[in-house]
């Protein structure tokens, strides 16, 4: 493979090339209920290959047939050539690179037969199915997935990665009457099958909370002091704040620019944000990024102030500064764009106790269930959520949904709690169409003054 | 190795999908055409019943073809045990999905045809930050099984995405629209019209209060209504127990102007096929009429636990079974007039978009939503953009009582045709 990669690259006229080629298998074992709804296995092959004319632009050729990678080469260059952008693009600079990764699992998911996959998420599916008689409903899912990925630029740089994934994901559904209730966890991560064995909590704790929620009054919509948990905190800190540090969000607008300028105060002295592909475990962690940059520790708040941001080799030249390691792609179907890697929320130091003792009236708000973003606006819905009452975790409520502006809800956190963990959630991050990248989220609790809730 | 023989060698039933599509993109970012694409993808779907359990496999790579073979009688020992039966040759409506003048579209005229949207905003709106991805598409389906059906079409889709952001000091203001068709219409560039006349009426800000007061879905909005009641009426959810609808068919859940459709047999849309991904003729299937719940939407799996017949609603992807899914979503027009509607609000709003739709336990109905783009109605007129706004409500109790359903429709996002809909009263939430 890589000498047939090697050998279309020399053949570019390009001024830049690269041609990224991954061989996936994937399992899927799902129930629905009762049912058994898939198990399967399925084999994608496939390549991209990109161009870049500096004075036109990008040109990308993507292709399930590999027997003609030098056809396919001159087709990404009739692209670029149609391409015709203002200004010249220039690439941030990367030290050329030969490596091959191999994967490390303990328990290689390749070797355990589909029955072995089939009864783990039978089992699961069973404690949930077996919990509640309220229960009329679950979804239950086992999925694995082995990359290897071939990747080479025309600057001499050449990678092989093989990049392993496992989740496990359950949801419980109960119903009471004309009430639906739902609960969802999972756990996901490159590993091997070790990974997602042993977690007979995972569908307790799904079951439990959707049968709990049935009994759970709505929220009544009103401004609160919301204090997060690590999933909340996480996922708040990737949506609402990670996505503006892409710099692709930034480089080609001079407004947002000036919202996201490096030395802007976004939040309290005792707010720390950063993102960092290197730690170990992790489902954002790769040694490279899919343009060959190197993965590293980038800080993004430091007690406070706005101090860096993601980027791309192309946002990187563009706005003058170093590269982060930060261009993914989802697979061979797409070109890498900026994205995050493992966001997080650094470790404070308040204990949880501490930080719900003075809090008369609030909302202990657990768990994502979904969000959006639009710019600096944000609206999150919670998984489960309980009522504070005089310092106290008192009864569950659902339908909290937090909504707000970024700015000040950042200025807001007024408490970071000494508990962090790393999320070890399925599920991923989706942008331009690539859904789902496998990122890691950590944070601490967090505490949020002035939240608006929306309610019935 | 002929993959239909092997395979019924070894299995009762068998089903082939191959699926190839060529994808021509160039997308402008920031105003400026910075890439362009070509993306030419292929792959194979097996479904097999054995000993009366299905199994699946699926591959990109042509040359695992014995690896697909094996995958997916493999995949049918531990197969779902189901009881029905792949369709045999039916014959279909003719729908129309190809249109050659799509296929002919050169990439220089695709470039063209974006910088005149780009012409039609920016003269207007200067500040206006313009991504916009034109994507012109051939797709052919094949489709055979053991009973001898052997159906094969192609589709040219052309779709349009565009998304205009504008930020004056503080304001932003994000909007967005997909336009998708499979035949070539000579003025299809109307969508980028509505969108600078919002972005026009939006330049106007104003406040106002909290409270109960009328609503009026635009076409973009009213699909905060429709999306819990699309999922509602998804036979898999019937299926399962968790629709609210379940159970309900021939009772009126809702206000007699309300009718709701499903067509995928309607010329030129991006949800219309003469088939669905199973073999079964698309048609047009009534769910809900004169507020009186008709029935659901099902493929041969769901219909069959369900004991029904398959409306022919099965939608798949290449690595993916089928499941129940809308074609093109039709919120039947009314018979009032917007200028009407607006007229008659005393004090009220207009919804055009929101942020967060379809998250939360909307399959229950209830939705709540900051409010990304509505306008305050006073003394029947449109007065300005409000901002900080945000709604919640539970469908199924909202749409019982509807004031007005305007003659005036739009397709919006590609596969959903709404009109203007007006709800009496409903809780609007400001941030004061």
């Amino acid at each position: 493979m890589r000498d047939r990669i090697q050998e279309a690259l020399k053949l570019s006229n390009a001024d830049y090339t690269e041609i990224r080629i991954e061989e996936r298998e994937s399992t899927r074992i799902s129930y629905r209920g009762r049912d058994l709804e898939n198990a399967n296995a399925v084999i994608d092959k496939g390549g991209v290959v990109r161009c870049l004319l500096r004075k036109h632009g990008w040109g990308v050729a993507t292709f399930n047939n590999l027997d003609d990678l030098k056809n396919k080469v001159e087709q990404a260059y009739q692209c670029a050539l149609v391409a015709q952008s203002d200004e010249p693009i220039t690439l941030g600079s990367a030290e050329v690179i030969e490596e091959y990764i191999h994967a490390d699992m303990q328990h290689d998911f390749r070797d355990v037969s589909m029955a072995a996959k089939k009864s783990l998420a039978e089992n699961y599916n069973n404690i949930i199915l077996g919990s509640n008689d309220k229960i009329i409903d679950t979804n239950s899912v086992y999925v694995d997935s082995f990359s290897h990925i071939y990747f080479a630029n025309s600057e001499g740089t050449y990678i092989e990665e093989e990049r392993p994934s496992v989740i496990v994901a359950t949801s419980a559904i109960a119903r009471d009457g004309d009430n639906v209730q739902q609960s969802h966890e999972s756990y996901a991560g490159p590993f091997g099958f070790e990974f997602v064995q042993d977690r007979d909590d995972m569908p307790r704790t799904a079951a439990r909370r959707a049968v709990e929620l049935l009994s759970a009054k709505s929220v009544s919509g009103g401004q609160y002091p919301v204090v997060a948990d690590q999933m909340l905190a996480g996922v708040f800190i990737h949506e609402a704040f990670g996505h503006l540090s892409e710099s692709d969000f930034v480089y080609e607008n001079p407004k947002a620019r000036e919202m996201m300028v490096l030395g802007r105060r976004f939040g309290r002295d005792i707010l720390n944000v950063y993102d960092d592909g290197t730690v170990p475990g992790q489902r954002g962690t790769h040694r490279y990024d899919d343009e060959g940059t190197p993965t590293r520790h980038n800080d993004l708040i430091k007690q406070g102030i706005l101090v860096g941001r993601l980027h791309s080799r192309e946002t990187a030249a563009k706005m003058g500064e170093t590269v982060t390691g930060n261009a993914r792609a989802i697979n061979y179907r797409f070109p890498p764009i900026v994205r995050m890697t493992n966001t997080a929320i650094e470790n404070g130091t308040t204990p949880f106790n501490d930080m719900i003792k003075d809090i008369k009236l609030g909302i202990y708000a657990c768990d994502a269930y979904g969000g959006e973003t639009m710019l600096e606006n944000f609206s999150f819905s919670s998984g489960h959520a309980y009522m504070i009452r005089d310092g106290k975790v008192a009864e569950m409520v659902k339908d909290v949904i937090l909504s707000g502006n970024l700015f000040t809800t950042l200025q807001n956190i007024d408490a970071i709690g000494n508990d962090f963990k790393w999320l070890t959630v399925g599920g991923g991050c989706g942008k331009a169409n690539q859904v789902p990248l496998p990122v890691g989220m950590g944070a601490p609790h967090i505490r949020i003054q002035n939240v608006i809730i929306g309610g019935q | 190795m002929d993959l239909m023989k092997e395979l019924t060698r070894n299995a009762e039933q068998v089903e082939i999908l191959n699926l190839q599509t060529e994808t021509t993109t160039i997308m402008f970012e920031a105003n400026q055409l910075k890439s362009s694409s070509v993306a030419q993808t292929r792959g194979t779907a097996v479904r097999v019943i054995r000993g009366g359990r299905m199994g699946f496999a699926a591959s990109s790579d042509e040359n695992a073809v014995m690896k697909l073979a094996s995958n997916v009688l493999e995949s049918a020992s531990y197969g779902d045990s189901l009881d029905f039966k792949f369709p045999s040759s039916l014959p279909a409506q003719e729908v129309r999905t190809y249109d050659s003048k799509i296929m002919e579209l050169s990439i220089p005229r695709l470039v063209e045809i974006g910088r005149n949207i780009l012409d039609l905003i920016l003269p207007v709106e200067p500040d206006a930050r313009i991504n916009l991805n034109i994507k012109r598409s051939v797709q052919s389906v094949k489709l055979r099984n053991q009973t001898g059906l052997d159906i094969s079409f192609e589709r040219s889709p052309l779709n349009f995405e565009l998304e205009i952001d504008r930020i004056i000091g503080d304001d932003v203001l994000i909007i967005f629209d997909i336009m998708g068709t499979t035949e070539w219409i000579d003025d299809n560039l109307g969508f980028v019209g509505r969108l600078v006349e919002q972005l026009k009426m939006a330049r106007r800000l104003t406040t106002m209060r909290s409270g109960n007061m009328p609503v009026l879905f635009s076409p973009f909005g009213a699909l905060a209504l429709a999306l819990p009641l699309s999922q509602g009426l998804n036979g898999k959810n019937v299926y399962k127990g968790v629709s609210p609808m379940r159970g309900r068919v021939g009772e009126k859940l809702f206000d007699e102007k309300i009718t709701l459709r499903d067509d995928g047999t309607l010329h030129g849309r991006p949800g219309s096929a003469p088939y669905d991904d199973e073999g079964i003729p698309h048609k047009r299937n009534v769910l809900v009429e004169n507020g009186v719940l008709k029935g659901f939407i099902y493929d041969l799996r769901t219909a069959a636990k369900v004991g029904v017949e398959s409306t022919g609603n099965a939608e798949r992807g290449l690595f993916n079974q089928p499941e129940p899914s809308s074609t093109n979503f039709i919120f039947q027009p009314g018979k009032t007039s917007v200028k009407e509607m607006i007229a008659s609000i005393d004090e009220g709003i207009l919804v055009e978009s929101l942020l967060g739709l379809g998250q939360g336990n909307i399959i229950s109905g209830a939705f709540s939503n900051p409010l990304a783009l509505a306008f305050k109605i006073e003394k029947g007129e449109i007065v300005g953009r409000v901002k900080d706004l945000s709604i919640a409500g539970n469908v199924y109790d909202l749409l019982k009582k509807v004031e007005a359903v305007s003659q005036e429709a739009e397709w919006v996002y590609g596969t959903f045709h709404a009109p203007y809909v007006l709800l009496p009263q409903m809780n609007v939430f400001t941030k004061e």
